[in-house]
């Protein structure tokens, strides 16, 4: 399937930082010293803010920035029926996540991100993707109080996704995001379920879709992951400087493939040049229109500064490569 | 019977209490915090870890691992021989941790984690266990680039280590844990791991601890009873098939009974508590039970933590007033 007409189309994995206002505005708002009403308004400035600055920067696929998430998984659990949020957990560093707990039957209230799509969509002609955490991964992060086994809540989140997916597509969104950054957690025990659990959720779709799954033991799901239901993979190599290219030469890498060039964990700005290597090695392995340019991961907790920067040298070294391509 | 914690404790409190220990490293990162200051707010943290555990009523604490970024980084900053690399997934949880990269021969340079503990023993109102990452898992969560044999690198690391519970042991403890939960992604290595065992505790001259956690030890039992070890901790709950295990063989050793579920905020009741020691006490006598989360507690929100360690203590004060 052709997404874009153009050679190694660039995106991003999902998350933005948020702007010092918005920070600021959702302490006043967990204080009850905001309004819901003001704490939107700010949410809508600093994603119109994003969607700008993805244009200038020359991105082809962008995303809205998730500037009304506070966590990926929390964001969903807070939207839909059956959680709770017993409290924060260190997920590493300093880095605390609300982890949700399951204490009843799971299942979408009303849909949870079309509105936000919607008006992201609206603001640009450039196609921006829905942004949907996996069944697997929900659960996975989440506390089980009440499933009597994982199966059963994964795949209660799988139908409730699925529905969620089929809304965006209605809402016009022609490439769809399906996050598994847990689906390596237990490889052996668990991965036909977590395949089980995507064919639920883009069963009868017509988008484009992506899953994004980063870190842990890649390999060691590999080829396996090739039969995930979505049409591409997004992965980090930057991180691990392309040593998973090493694991696609064989078997051959049959998806398309998000390419992780840029480190999101990292302070240091890559340099184009940097970026064109990656792309270069990866050439080697993967053919050229199976590659997108991306980064490893969502970039929320890099400055607004240091993501404009890494972008920027991913697109440049992106053009570079084209350039010497259609030579 | 003794109650006793696995490891970690919570560092940062419930929300809306401020985190203390975080805003710090966000302070000491963005370079507005000395790490002398750091230290004082770890110390201050750490003697907050100890004493909420005492008050929940835990008999043998731990200093919480507060100081720890992971039990990796911890003890490989310390050795000589390796590099921090990037994030890797830790077991199967959602924890992840910078993986170890072992560069050079390993080495210990000196105490690793002996302050620690002293500042702990010094500032607890119970006695205090010092835990130390074993071997094993320290080599399965690294990657070694020196070796080049998965058996010299755990040995290697094995000598290592044995330094350091002898500088744990000159430094007090009358306790050490070992932890071990790479065994049990490495049942077949059990003869390289012996081997490793008796190298790592030799000489040390306190009573000693060998734990193993996020699963069962089947296919390990009972050869793990002829480990140099006078405690084993196993986890019941991820590995609940261990009540079938330990029927195989009469258990030999003092037990470390992990049976509050420490990756689920559902609540264990004290009578659930209870039964478990009742049935414990039915492999090895009431006076050698350890009884415990089924790891560190640094999965959970601390108030559920809290509220899970006073679960414990009741079930366990129900189960003694039954037996006397």
């Amino acid at each position: 399937m052709t997404a874009t007409e153009q050679a190694l189309p660039t995106t991003t994995v999902g998350s933005f930082p948020k702007p010092p206002y918005l920070l600021e505005a959702r302490r006043k708002h967990a204080r009850k010293q905001l309004g819901a009403g003001e704490l939107e308004r700010l949410e809508r400035q600093a994603t119109e803010e994003w969607i700008r600055r993805q244009e200038e920067i020359g991105l082809d696929i962008l995303v809205d920035g998730e500037m009304y998430r506070g966590d990926m998984v929390a964001f969903f659990a807070d939207e839909m029926d059956g959680f709770a949020i017993p409290g924060l957990v260190r997920s590493y560093g300093n880095r605390y996540y609300p982890k949700p707990a399951v204490v009843g039957p799971v299942g979408r209230r009303r849909p949870v991100t079309v509105a936000w799509w919607t008006f992201a969509q609206s603001l640009t002609s450039k196609p921006v993707k829905g942004m949907l955490t996996g069944p697997y991964t929900i659960a996975e992060w989440s506390f089980n109080e009440h499933y009597p086994t994982r199966r059963e809540l994964v795949l209660d989140l799988a139908r409730a996704i699925h529905d969620e997916a089929v809304d965006l597509e209605r809402a016009g969104a022609r490439y769809i995001q399906i996050d598994e950054p847990a689906i390596h957690t237990r490889p052996d025990e668990d991965f036909e379920l977590a395949v089980e659990a995507m064919d639920i959720v883009t069963r009868g779709l017509q988008a484009y879709t992506i899953s994004h799954v980063c870190y842990g033991d890649v390999p060691r799901i590999y080829p396996a992951m090739l039969r995930l239901g979505v049409h591409q993979l997004d992965l980090a190599l930057k991180n691990e400087d392309f040593a998973l290219l090493d694991t696609f030469r064989s078997p051959r890498f049959t998806k398309d493939i998000g390419l992780g060039v840029i480190d999101a964990h990292s302070h240091r700005t890559e340099s184009p040049d940097e970026v064109v290597e990656g792309i270069r090695r990866a050439l080697k392995v993967i053919p050229l229109p199976q590659i997108y340019v991306s980064p490893d991961c969502g970039l929320k907790t890099r400055t607004i500064e240091e993501t404009v920067a890494k972008l920027t040298s991913m697109v440049e070294g992106t053009r570079r490569v084209r350039k010497e391509l259609s030579k | 019977m003794k109650t006793t914690v696995v490891g970690s404790y919570p560092k940062i409190p419930d929300p809306p209490a401020p985190g203390r220990w975080r805003t710090s490293v966000e302070k000491l990162q963005r370079g507005e915090m000395t790490p002398e200051d750091m230290h004082r707010v770890e110390d201050e943290v750490t003697a907050e870890a100890l004493s909420e555990m005492a008050q929940a009523g835990i008999d043998i604490l731990t200093d919480g691992q507060i100081r720890w970024e992971d039990g990796q980084t911890y003890f490989t900053r310390g050795l000589g021989g390796f590099a921090i690399n990037g994030l890797q997934r830790y077991f199967d949880t959602n924890v992840y941790y910078r993986q170890p990269v072992c560069e050079g021969e390993v080495t210990w340079r000196g105490p690793i984690s002996v302050d620690d503990y002293r500042f702990a023993a010094g500032h607890s109102p119970r006695p205090v266990k010092p835990v130390v990452t074993g071997p094993l898992t320290l080599a399965v969560l690294s990657r070694d680039e020196f070796y080049g044999n998965p058996d010299q690198f755990v040995m290697a690391l094995a000598a290592a280590l044995n330094k350091e519970l002898k500088a744990l042991a000159a430094a007090g403890a009358v306790l050490i844990q070992v932890d071990e939960p790479g065994l049990l992604g490495q049942r077949d290595r059990f003869p390289l791991f012996r081997r490793a065992m008796d190298v790592l505790w030799d000489g040390v001259g306190v009573r000693r601890a060998l734990y193993t956690y996020f699963g069962h030890v089947d296919g390990l039992y009972p050869a793990i009873l002829d480990l140099p070890v006078d405690i084993v901790g196993l986890d019941f709950v991820a590995g609940s098939r261990n009540w079938e295990v330990l029927r195989r063989a009469k258990f030999t050793k003092e037990l470390g009974l992990g049976i509050l579920d420490a990756r689920n905020t559902k609540m264990e009741t004290d009578e659930a508590v209870a039964d478990a020691c009742r049935r414990a006490a039915e492999i090895v006598p009431a006076a050698a039970l350890y009884v415990g989360p089924s790891a560190g507690l640094e999965f959970l929100p601390r108030h559920v933590a809290r509220r899970k360690l006073e679960v414990l203590a009741a079930g366990v004060r129900r189960a003694q007033e039954d037996a006397a």
